[in-house]
């Protein structure tokens, strides 16, 4: 046997290192995998496959994933058109502020959701009160420290300075830059931050309870004093559905990328390719 | 730019280029100052530069000329004076205004276009049609030899291709002025070689003014029509190439510019210095004080022979072509460089005693400078 063994080892070594993954690694990912798919199998049994054809026929499904799906494009929206000219600004001409703009932007992860909708709901006007889009104003600052963080980490990846000062000499006006050198040059990261908002206004339930306004993961959770097996059912398809989103999200920003040299689309690291070194 | 394609491309560009449409631009720096925080990075800054002149701001890092560009370019302000192009004060126009193209020292080809639309910007900024606007791109790069790579995107580049497009870029808008902030830094010594002739050939064609801003002197002298040095803020001495390595108005440059050896000596009142047993006159003015200074000569000015008990012995030789560098150990542990004709290095062979004198002609002096300074 050892005889055998030798030649081999030696052709290994030869050959240059390899990769290996050694067990504790797949011990990991099972474990994970179990953690995560057992639920979600127990969720399907308990549903059972007819609930998902009631789903859609069920009261309030139809009006709640509306009203989700609306705020979440609204919260999206003015997430971006807030942040991106933001952060670019802030990198751009006050780069000491930096850290101020990181800490203030992490506060919604420290206050909870339940004090900001109490606070706001204490003050805000009527008119405001009465509309779900004071929901999506509320989602904009929960958002925050996710899209910030998404936005900081693809303008860290670009020479913004020198591409603004190259289009700026080049006779471009502001406007001009940010539409057609700073804003093309962010989409994987632009793209990231809507990832992260859509996933946060479509699980977000805490506010909108407090609001009284039934988004779909409320009527969820009230359906489910009803019909338990087509809330579940409801909350998978919301799931795989949310799940569906991301990866075409994620794909197209991945083959924008994968074109023009860019980061692949990750929740807070975009990483350039480097420049051929000839 | 090897191809006949490329110099008819070129020619035609120059039909059309800022010097045969206006007959060029003239640049006036008018007494700039800027100052950040207690650091003045520019005390008084003056250059004029001729319609098509190629001037190369040199200096060691932190010395402003960066700044300089940077003012002319309008991404700076200046806290007083002016820059005066074609005799108008540009000071409160744009960047985007001015006209200017520029290609800076990091890669700023823009990632998310291929390189025939970064080369088309410009002109899309001035509302050319689309079709023109691609024909003068492509224009352009094959000018700077790069059609191959029109559809290419920056991260598919090298470097070197990256500012070749950039000056390609730089060029299709033709400006007013070129600005150059040390392009070839980023480039490996050959490509920087190949494309320091490329930039100056193209410069010479378009007859485009141009300001370059570089710390590597071999580049300044060998692409400027004149090449200005610069020292905390302030212009040393502007002159061409050849005026500046022979004629150094002060020691700064005569020490910045080319090779320079220091020969320890003393001050004689009638603006005289002596060193290495001769007596020679002071050029420009000697540093106050102190009577111990230091003779600032170039390898090629020393004289030297072989002598038996010289003043110095033979250390290193090294062929350097034409002519051969000769490393001398002075007494008291001095050492110089001499260059010799080749023809002649032979007989001086390491260890071997030579006797070396200052040329005749007045030298340059410096303050002493002791192994602490």
């Amino acid at each position: 046997m050892a005889a055998i063994a030798r030649p081999r080892e030696a052709g290994r070594q030869e050959a240059g290192p390899r990769r290996s993954y050694p067990v504790w690694r797949w011990v990991i990912l099972i474990v994970a995998g179990v953690y995560f798919l057992v639920p979600l199998f127990a969720a399907l049994r308990f549903a059972g496959i007819g609930a998902f054809g009631s789903v859609i026929s069920e009261t309030g499904f139809t009006s709640s994933l509306g009203l989700s799906v609306r705020l979440a494009i609204v919260t999206t929206v003015v997430t971006i058109v807030l942040m991106l000219p933001t952060a670019v600004y802030v990198h751009l001409r006050l780069p000491k502020l930096r850290r101020l703009l990181e800490g203030i932007t992490i506060l919604p992860i420290v206050i909870p959701p339940v004090v900001l909708i109490v606070g706001v709901l204490q003050i805000a006007p009527n008119f405001l009160k009465s509309t779900p889009y004071l929901l999506a104003l509320e989602y904009v600052i929960l958002a925050m420290p996710f899209a910030y963080r998404a936005i900081d980490a693809g303008l860290r990846a670009l020479d913004l300075k020198t591409i603004v000062e190259a289009s700026s000499s080049l006779g471009a006006g502001w406007i001009s830059t940010l539409w057609r050198v700073v804003m093309p040059n962010l989409r994987t990261a632009v793209l990231s931050a809507v990832v992260l908002t859509v996933a946060l206004v479509l699980g977000e339930f805490t506010m909108a309870s407090l609001a009284l306004f039934q988004t779909f993961p409320v009527w969820i959770v009230v359906n489910d004093q009803t019909s338990g097996q087509v809330s579940v059912a409801a909350s998978l398809l919301a799931l795989f559905v949310t799940w569906l989103f991301l990866l075409l999200i994620t794909m197209i920003g991945t083959r924008q990328a994968r074109r023009t040299g860019g980061g692949q689309v990750t929740l807070f690291v975009v990483a350039r390719q480097q420049t051929r070194g000839d | 730019m090897t191809t006949n394609t490329a110099r008819n491309t070129a020619a035609t560009a120059a039909g059309t280029g800022p010097a045969a449409r206006s007959g060029g631009t003239s640049v006036l720096l008018q007494d700039l100052t800027r100052a950040f925080g207690a650091t003045r990075a520019l005390d008084g800054l003056s250059i004029e530069i001729a319609p098509g002149e190629l001037v190369a701001l040199l200096g060691p890092s932190g010395c402003g000329k960066t700044t300089a560009l940077r003012i002319v370019a309008g991404f700076e302000t200046a806290d007083t004076g002016s820059v005066l192009v074609d005799g108008k004060d540009i000071s409160s126009v744009p960047a985007s205004r001015r006209d200017m193209g520029m290609v800076f020292q990091s890669y700023s080809l823009f990632p998310n276009m291929p390189a025939l639309d970064n080369v088309a910007f410009g002109l899309r900024m001035r509302k050319i049609g689309a079709s023109q606007r691609r024909k003068r791109a492509a224009e352009l790069l094959d000018m700077v030899g790069l059609a191959p790579q029109a559809r290419q995107y920056p991260h598919q580049l090298s470097g070197g291709q990256q500012q070749r497009v950039a000056l390609a870029r730089a060029l299709a808008i033709e400006p007013r002025v070129l600005l150059l902030d040390e392009p070839l830094s980023a480039l490996d010594a050959k490509v920087r070689l190949q494309l320091r002739e490329q930039i100056r050939t193209l410069q010479q064609r378009l007859g485009t003014t141009t300001l370059f801003v570089t710390h590597d002197q071999e580049e300044a002298l060998s692409m400027a029509d004149r090449v200005g040095v610069m020292r905390q803020g302030k212009l040393e001495q502007i002159a061409a190439p050849d005026e500046l390595y022979q004629n150094p108005a002060t020691a700064f440059v005569a020490e910045f510019v080319g090779v320079m050896n220091r020969i320890p000596g003393e001050l004689q009142g009638s603006g005289n210095v002596t060193a290495l047993g001769s007596t020679v006159p002071v050029r420009g003015q000697a540093p106050d004080g102190a009577t111990a200074v230091d003779v600032l000569v170039r390898p090629e000015g020393l004289a030297m022979e072989v002598r038996a008990n010289g003043n110095g012995i033979v250390t290193t030789r090294t062929f350097l072509g034409s002519v051969t560098r000769v490393g001398v150990l002075l007494d008291g542990d001095i050492a110089v460089q001499v260059d010799k004709p080749s023809t002649e290095a032979a007989a001086l062979a390491p260890g071997s005693s030579v006797s070396l004198s200052l040329p005749a002609e007045p030298v340059h002096v410096a303050p002493r400078q002791t192994a602490d300074s």
